[in-house]
Parts: structure tokens; sequence; C-alpha cells
């Protein structure tokens, strides 16, 4: 009886490392997978850990990381070791009062602290730039910048911020535990206060602070709600680069960087256990080996060795952070938020070569993230790549700048299908980068005949094996384009209509659920019958899942163009100029168009993709999907682009979503 | 004793509003062995934290050799403490420990006296040596401190502050981490050390007995005013009040009326003495230690009492008597059992007649009587408690 309930709990405990670990095990082993799926294995690879080391994104942001942890350990370590001092020579009651407050940035939510980061250091910058107007007015001996932004200053400041409550946590209890009168009596024996602290307080509290300073620095590595808010936009940490990423879908290269970075956090964290189990075992005392390199370490040749180690570890030290800041203060850049995994990286490196100008390249969500971004303040960059109703909206708000056309010549290579759009009739804001059509993505193997109809998604034999758009309007486009609507609607009545279309449906049970980037795990693991996304996300798809086909339905479907803009005031706008220039290229629209699998709206590219896929791939491109890449004509003119919908229907949308109640 | 070395004039010290000290005065001579001796909170410590330079007094001066060093920090006074529960470096091992005020040292480079140079190597080496050896730690060089005992601990902390030469040793209740059979074979060695080494102790202790056995003087605090300053005999003998009497050893402290020199008047009876210079009936407080009472057959007696209780003690019988419902404390070597009336006999020598104090009344009935009385005495002040 007994044994057996050992065995119970044996096996929940089991269970529950299970649960624990099975995921992370499961993206450990996928980082080592030869194909680009994340749930079918195809033999065993190191390419993916490879490819990452060739992905300068994610190496400039491994960097940055790196940077910002250390620096920020370095300062909240000794910051917090002096405050602990300080928390502790108080009495009792304010101490404890003092170190409730201190635990209080550890509990609070990080988002929160984030946000309210975010909001303190813009209105900061407001304050300055009226400061600096005036200070610059007033005299001319020192100018002071007017303008500052979000950056790595601001990253360094957040970190160093959340990091110093764990040093003077984890400081503390080891100054309690100190001996009240060992500096009276480190004084007494001759010293000042400044050599007791550095003779018998620091050796007494030193456990504590190497125990903080790594906890600060997996706190820092680790950290991504934090550094969101505060990195702006010319610095990416790794978690931030990570997050961007994952828009589109969760590549084995997330996995490989995923398990290094969790490798990394695991031996930190295994490291400071290791110290503190071992400070309790021997109380304190050293390790045979290090006592021995400290006994050789203190004679006086070994104490020069010892001095000049740590000089060189400074020097080296102050070197990288002045060639960082140099580096990038001296050179041109330009800041670039564009949308995850929707650029040939090789195209940056090219163009930071061919110019010097160093591009600082982020990623946002969907157009409306990136909207409330630059509404917050936050979003400080140059070019930005909005759809098309929402450069509309941008347009309407005043927040974007004219393109001097005449640093873009490249913009005579756009076909003239895609200039003077509804979005920007006169041709002055934007340049477009790539377009697109939506469509059905369904499995052959699971449907009885091909789909051509939109009626598919709300038809009950497919019940619970359709995926549907996780968001209002792609989602009501949908019924809207079934229904014979146009997309743009603002008729109520039409748009109640499609909304019933879609409750009906759910609640028929039609919708196994509603996703965005899921889809791609979704519908090539045959998890689900049928979806609706975009045309150049079923061709990577299709690599993983031969079964699949795509469809834009008869009824006519929603197609959308992307195009880059320069933010008004941008403060690189010659660079944004020569950036955009540089992308409107035919050499770069048809690197990134084999890249995206989205359609160029560069007219040569067009023409000339087919026969620059044969010399790149050697072999041919056939027609059908080439047509799903770029839509012929006679489909285009089937879809038809969003614009942007008065307030008050943006306002229906929100309500009847509410209802639907997802 | 030998010409005075340090002067407190006048210091004052409060904690939170809480005076601490209060106008205190006092002066300690070179090569004096002079002990604090009071209950905790009474300012002994204060005192001493104030004399080795960690605590500024509020107002007042602290002379050394007549030189004012109110302002002068720790580490420039010519004094060294062992510390309550020792204080030693526990990175450090013993030898370390000990040559660590010699290597905080510079004295003026005899090449050239501009510039200070820190002590050779091998004179610290010599001169920790020659201290271990002295507190009998020969060979412990390489141990660290918390692989010793706590007698041998506070040998360390004795020698890392007495190898610096200092001029005075300040010992804040040094011995009360160690147990009784310990602490009464370093009270003896402390004494030798202070007498080979030939400088001022100044010791902090809450306990009398200690206190007695190693002081050249004592000074009897409480409440931040020192009760009475002398030799330990006149402390004994002479106590100037009845907090002082309590204090020091067992005291049945009585009301009484001072008739006329030599005679004094208690229970409405007339006993001679040896005090004088009180004037006419004037209420006093007087002194009867324990062992000065005898016992005689209460016919013979000066006052006839009931037994109320007996110890045996080893060496004598505890007896509290009840004298008209004051309760004396008796030590004598015959056995009375509980219940018998007795009388009591005390010589004019066993009579110590004191003025009347703020301490009257407070002391000297031992109605709550308890075996324990003896042991309380010593009984330690809570571990790790904020010290004022």
């Amino acid at each position: 009886m007994k044994s057996r309930n050992r065995l119970g709990s044996r096996a929940l405990m089991a269970l529950v490392f299970l649960f624990l670990y099975a995921p992370i095990l499961l993206l450990i082993v996928f980082s080592f997978n030869k194909g680009n799926s994340n749930t079918v294995w195809t033999g065993f690879s190191l390419d993916w850990y490879k490819s990452l080391f060739q992905n300068r994104l994610i190496m400039r942001s491994v960097y940055t990381t790196l940077l910002v942890s250390l620096l920020a350990t370095a300062v909240a370590t000794i910051a917090g070791t002096f405050a602990a001092i300080g928390f502790y020579s108080l009495r009792r009651r304010s101490r404890t009062a003092l170190n409730t407050v201190n635990s209080i940035p550890m509990m609070n939510a990080d988002i929160v602290t984030g946000v309210a980061m975010c909001l303190f250091f813009v209105a900061f910058f407001t304050f300055w730039g009226d400061f600096s107007v005036w200070f610059n007015g007033v005299q001319s001996v020192v100018v002071l910048p007017e303008r500052l932004t979000l950056g790595f200053g601001t990253l360094l400041i957040a970190h160093v911020t959340f990091n110093i409550p764990y040093v003077i946590l984890s400081v503390g209890p080891k100054l309690r535990q100190m001996d009240k009168n060992l500096v009276d009596a480190a004084q007494d024996l001759g010293c000042t206060w400044m050599q007791a602290f550095w003779k018998v307080i620091l050796p007494e509290i030193k456990p504590g602070i190497a125990s903080g300073a790594l906890t600060a620095f997996t706190m820092s590595v680790d950290d991504f709600i934090i550094s969101y808010f505060t990195a702006g936009s010319s610095s990416s940490t790794l978690a931030m680069t990570i997050y961007g990423m994952t828009k589109k879908r969760v590549t084995p290269e997330i996995n490989a960087v995923s398990t290094l970075l969790f490798v990394t956090v695991l031996f930190l964290l295994v490291i400071v256990n290791l110290r503190e189990a071992r400070a309790e075992r021997t109380g304190g005392e050293r390790h045979p080996a290090s006592q021995k390199l400290a006994q050789m370490l203190d004679t006086p040749k070994g104490r020069m060795v010892r001095r000049g180690a740590a000089a060189v570890l400074a020097a080296s030290f102050l070197i990288a952070v002045v060639l960082l800041t140099g580096a990038t203060n001296a050179q041109p850049v330009v800041n670039v938020c564009s949308w995850g995994e929707y650029i040939d990286e090789d195209l940056i490196t090219q163009f930071e070569e061919e110019t010097g100008i160093a591009v600082n390249y982020q990623t946002a969500e969907s157009n409306e993230a990136l909207y409330s971004l630059l509404k917050s303040g936050a979003g400080d960059y140059d070019v930005i790549v909005p759809s098309d109703y929402m450069i509309s909206q941008l347009v309407e708000e005043d927040m974007l700048a004219e393109l001097d056309y005449r640093q873009i010549p490249n913009y005579a290579l756009i076909s003239s299908r895609f200039k003077g759009l509804t979005y920007d009739p006169e041709e002055r804001y934007s340049v477009p980068y790539a377009w697109g059509t939506v469509g059905i993505i369904y499995n052959t193997s699971m449907v009885e005949e091909p789909i051509t109809s939109w009626s598919a998604l709300f038809d009950e034999r497919y019940a619970g094996n359709v995926l549907m758009f996780r968001n209002s309007r792609d989602a009501m486009a949908t019924a809207l384009s079934y229904l014979g609507y146009s997309l743009n609607t603002a008729d109520e009545a039409e748009l109640r209509e499609a909304f019933q279309l879609l409750k009906d449906a759910k609640d028929r049970g039609v919708y196994q659920s509603f996703v965005m980037d899921e889809i791609f795990q979704k519908l090539e693991g045959g998890n689900a019958a049928i979806g609706v996304y975009y045309a150049g996300d079923y061709l990577t798809m299709l690599e993983n899942n031969g079964d699949l086909a795509f469809v834009v339905p008869e009824e006519g479907s929603n197609w959308f163009m992307d195009a880059m803009c320069v933010l008004k005031n941008a403060p690189h706008y010659d660079e944004a100029m020569a950036w955009i220039n540089f992308i409107a290229s035919t050499e770069a629209n048809l690197k990134n168009m084999d890249y995206l699998w989205y359609a160029s709206p560069n007219q040569e590219a067009l023409e000339q993709y087919p026969a620059y896929y044969e010399d790149l791939y050697e072999e041919e491109l056939d027609q059908e999907t080439y047509d799903i890449i770029a839509a012929p004509a006679e489909i285009l003119d089937r879809c038809e682009a969003y614009l942007v919908l008065p307030l008050e229907t943006r306002k229906l949308y929100n309500d009847l979503w509410t209802e639907l109640g997802i | 004793m030998s010409k005075e070395l340090i002067r407190l004039r006048d210091l004052c010290m409060a904690y939170d509003d809480e005076l601490v000290l209060d106008h205190l005065n006092l002066y300690i001579n070179d090569k004096e062995f002079l002990t604090l001796l009071g209950p905790s909170g009474c300012g002994k410590s204060t005192t001493l934290r104030i004399i080795g330079g960690f605590t500024a007094p509020l107002s007042g001066d602290v002379l050394f050799d007549g030189v004012r060093i109110n302002d002068v920090p720790p580490y420039k006074r010519q004094i060294n403490t062992v510390f309550q529960k020792y204080a030693l470096f526990p990175h450090l091992n013993v030898f370390e420990n000990v040559a660590f005020g010699l290597r905080m040292q510079r004295r003026p480079d005899p090449s050239d006296p501009k510039r200070k140079t820190k002590l050779p190597e091998e004179e610290i080496r010599q001169r920790v040596l020659e201290m271990l050896e002295a507190v009998s730690l020969k060979g412990f060089e390489n141990r660290r401190t918390d692989a010793l005992s706590g007698g041998q601990q506070q040998r360390v902390a004795i020698a890392r502050a007495l190898v610096n030469r200092p001029k005075v040793l300040l010992l804040d209740e040094p011995l009360g981490a160690l147990d009784l059979k310990l602490r009464k074979d370093m009270q003896i060695e402390l004494k030798r050390i202070q007498q080979q080494v030939g400088i001022t102790f100044i010791y902090v202790t809450h306990d009398q007995e200690e206190a007695l056995t190693m002081s050249d003087t004592i000074v009897v605090m409480d409440k931040g005013t020192i009760q009475q300053i002398g030799t330990p005999e006149d402390i004994y003998n002479e106590p100037k009040n009845a907090f002082v009497a309590d204090f020091i050893g067992e005291s049945n402290i009585i009301d009484g009326v001072m008739v006329r020199d030599k005679l004094v008047q208690m229970y409405g009876r007339q006993f001679p003495c040896l005090d004088g210079g009180f004037s006419e009936n004037e209420p006093v407080d007087v002194v009867i230690r324990p062992e000065d009472i005898d016992i005689v057959p209460v016919e013979q007696g000066q006052l006839a009492g009931t037994v109320t209780n007996v110890t045996f003690k080893g060496m004598q019988y505890d007896i509290i008597v009840d004298f008209r419902g004051f309760k004396w404390l008796i030590q004598t070597t015959d056995h009375s059992p509980v219940g018998a009336r007795i009388g009591i006999k005390i010589d004019p020598d066993g009579i110590h007649v004191m003025k009347k104090s703020r301490y009257s009344g407070l002391y000297g009935d031992y109605s709550s009587f308890s075996d324990e009385y003896d042991e309380l005495d010593t009984v330690e002040p809570e571990e790790g408690g904020d010290e004022a």
C-alpha cells in the first residue's frame, strides 16, 4: 500500500516535470531539425545555429543584450551594494519600511514598470527639449542637444533601475549576518571608514554581491517587457528580436536562439545556486583550487599580475563602451521599422556597405501596434512600412513627411499600376514596398472538392476544421466579400449582416479557432482543413506540406500594398531617402520578392523574377506559383484594398467583435 | 597609582531623547585596571564607545594626556578595543587577524622622513608571533577563526588589540560569551596580561564578581550616572547607597534612624555601629551583609525572627528569615530548619549606615527570594539584542 502510494506520488512528480519541461525540450529538439517545420522532424542538423550566427539582426541584438546586461549589472551592483549598506545602518523601523519599498518594484508587474518608465522618459524628453531650446537661446558656449530619444541610454537606465532591488535583496542579509562590531574593530585597528569597507565589509558580503550581480545579469538578459517599452527604435535586445521574429512564425532559428538563451540563463542560475549551496555547506570556505589560486595571487608578483589583469579588463571594457557609443554616434544612421521577416537581411548589409549608413532595423506586430507606438512617442523611426489604409490614416493625421522624389530615382521603376493609389493619390508620401492578396488555403486531402468560394468558411460540412482571422477587419472582410459588399462599407446594415454570418458559423461550431500566425503550424501539421491568409505565406506552408492549395475566391478578396513612408521630423531624413531608393531598386526588389514571396511593385522585378528564380535555383518557376505571388490583373481586378474607415464604423467593428466574443 | 591619562568631562549622551549619560565626570589613571560596572542600559558601554571614538558625545569633552580628542577618529587614537563577541574578521586566519592593525600602520621612512612606509613584513611577523605566544596561541597562526573555541577566539581578540601596543585597552564585556569555568580562568589571565604589558585597561561588565576580582578601581554606574568610584574593598564594604549595596554582593537593607553617632535604631531597637557624621535622628538605610549576621538562641538575640527558607550552597546555607514581614538573607554554616524561631546578633562592624537616596526602599528585601537569584545575576543580555 505504502509503496504504491510512493509510486503514485512519483508518477505525479514526473508528470509535473513533464509539463514544466516538455515544451522547452521540444523547442531544443526542433532547434536541431533539418527542415524548417516545428512539427515535422526531417533529420538532425546544426544549420539553424549556423544561420543564427550569420543573422546580423540577431547577432546585433545579442551584442546589445550582453552590453546592456553587463553595464546594468555593473552599475546596479555598485549602487545596490551601497544602498544596502545605507539601509543597514538605518534604524530597524525605517529599514523595514525601506525594504518593503525596495521589494515593490520586484513584485510589480513588468508591464506597469515598462509603461511607467516609457512615459517618464518621454515626459522628460519633452521637458528637456523646452529647456535646451531656452538654454541654447540664452547662451552659446555649450550647445545642448534639443532632441533626446529612447535608445540604448534609456534601456540601460531602465535595466539599472530594475536590477538594483535584486542586488539590495541579496546583499542585505549578508550585512545583517555580519558582526556589527566588525567595522568598529577595523576602525579601531587603524582603518578609515573607506578602508574598513574594502578590507572588512567587502570580503564579508562578497558572496551576497556576487549572487546579486548574477541575479541582476540573469534578469537583464531575460527581460523583455521593460526593454520593449524603453529601448526605442535604435536598440533591440535579444528577447525583443525573438519576439519580433515570432510575428510571422516560429522558425527553427528562433528555436536555436531560444535554446542558447535558455542554456545561458540555466547556466547562470546553476552557478548562483551552487555558490549558495556550497556557502551553506562549508560556511563560506573556499574551494581548494580557488584557495590555491588565491595564495598564488597573494604573492607580490601575483598581486602585480592581478592588478595588471584587472587594469586590462577595465580598459578593454571601457574601450568597448567607447567604441560602441562612438561608432553609433559618428556613423550616419537610419531607423527602420517594418514587419517580422519582411526583408532579405543581406540587403541591410549591402546597404550599409555601399553607403556607410548604419541601419537600425526594428519590427512591429501590426499596423495598429505601429500606430500606437508612434502615438505614444516611443516609436522614433525614420522609415516605416505601413499598409494602405494605415497610410491614409497617418496622412490624415499629418504624421508623415513629404518625400523628396529627386533623391529616389528608382521610384521611376515602380509600376504605374501601383502609383497614385487611393491612400496617396498625389504621390507625395510613399514608395510601394510589396503587395499581395488574401485567399483561402486548404488541405486537398481533407476536403471533397476544390474550394472556389468564400462559402467554405461558413460551411457546416467543415465544422471544427476552419481557421478564421483573429482580427475584426480581416474576419469581417471574408464575410463582406462572400455577401458581395465592399470591404470598405460603412453601411451598418451590411456590416450587421456580415457579422451575423460570422456569428452563426461560430455558433454552429464551424471554426476550430481564430488565429493569426498560429495558422502556419495548424495547416502544415494537417490539424485543420481550411484557413484564410496571405498568398506569400501559403507558399511558405507549401514547403512543409505539399497537400495545401491556395485560391483567391471567385467573389473577390482583399489585396494589400505596404509602402515605405517617412515620419514627420524624422531625424535622419536624407538617410531615409537613400534607404528607400535602395530598396526600390530592381535588384533589391528581386531579392525581397524571392525571400518574402510577396509581390514586388517594381515593374522590372516583376518581369525578371522568373528568370532570376531559374538562375538561382536552376529550375523553372511554374506559372501557377508566380500567379500566386503576383496575382495577375484579372484576379487583382476582383480584389479591393482596405481604406481607412470612418471613426463611427471603426467603433461598430469594435462592438461587433466584442459581441462575437473571441 | 600614577598620573592621570584619560579624563571625561561633563559627558552627556542621548538616544532617541533618552538620556544615556547624564553629566558624567571621570578620570582614569595610567596603568590602571578600571571597571565600569552596572546593569545593562546604565551607560557603561556608551562610555566605552565614546572613549574608543566610535560614538560622539552630545556634549562634554574627552581628554587624553590632557589633549581634547573628541574629534579624533578611532583609527588615530592610541586606544584599542576587545569587542563583545570578539568581532574577529572571519575571512582572515588567526595570523592575519592579529597582523591587521600592524599592516594598517604607517611610520616615517628612515631614509626619507617625509614619506611614510609600511612596517616591514619581518617585523610584523615577529610581533604577531610574540603576541600569539603571550596569549598562549602559538601554533594557531593558520587556523580559521571560526575553528577556534570561545576562549581561543577571546585570546585572538586580545592579541589583535595588544599587538598595536596601545596606551589603553578597552574591553567590552569580553568574557560574556564564555562558560563559568573558562570565565574564571580568563579573569586571572586578563589580570596577568594587564600587569605584564603595563597599560591601562578599561573594562566594562555587569558581573560584580568579575569587577571585584580584577579591578584596581570600580566605577558603579546606573541610569547614566556614576553611583560610586572606589577600590573593590571600598565598594563592597562602604557602599554609598542602596543601589551599590545591592548590586555588589548580597545585602539586607533596612530602614533605620541614626539616633546619634555610632548608634542606629532598627525595628525599635538600638544597635551599636561604627558610623557617624549624621544629624540626630536622621532616617538612614542600614546595610547588613548576610555573612555578618550570627544566629543565636532567641533569648540572646538582638532580634528574633522565623526561618522561611533554607538553601544548601555547599560552603554555607542561605537562610531567609522573616523579621516582622521584612525578609533577610543570612549566610551561615549552621543549619536551622524551616519554621524555627531564631535570634540574631550583629557586631558593630557588620553594620553599615548610608544616607537616604533615591534608591532607598527599592532593594535589600528578600521577600521574592528564589534559588536562582545567584544565577540570574550572571545571565547574559539577549543574544543579538540592539544594545544602545
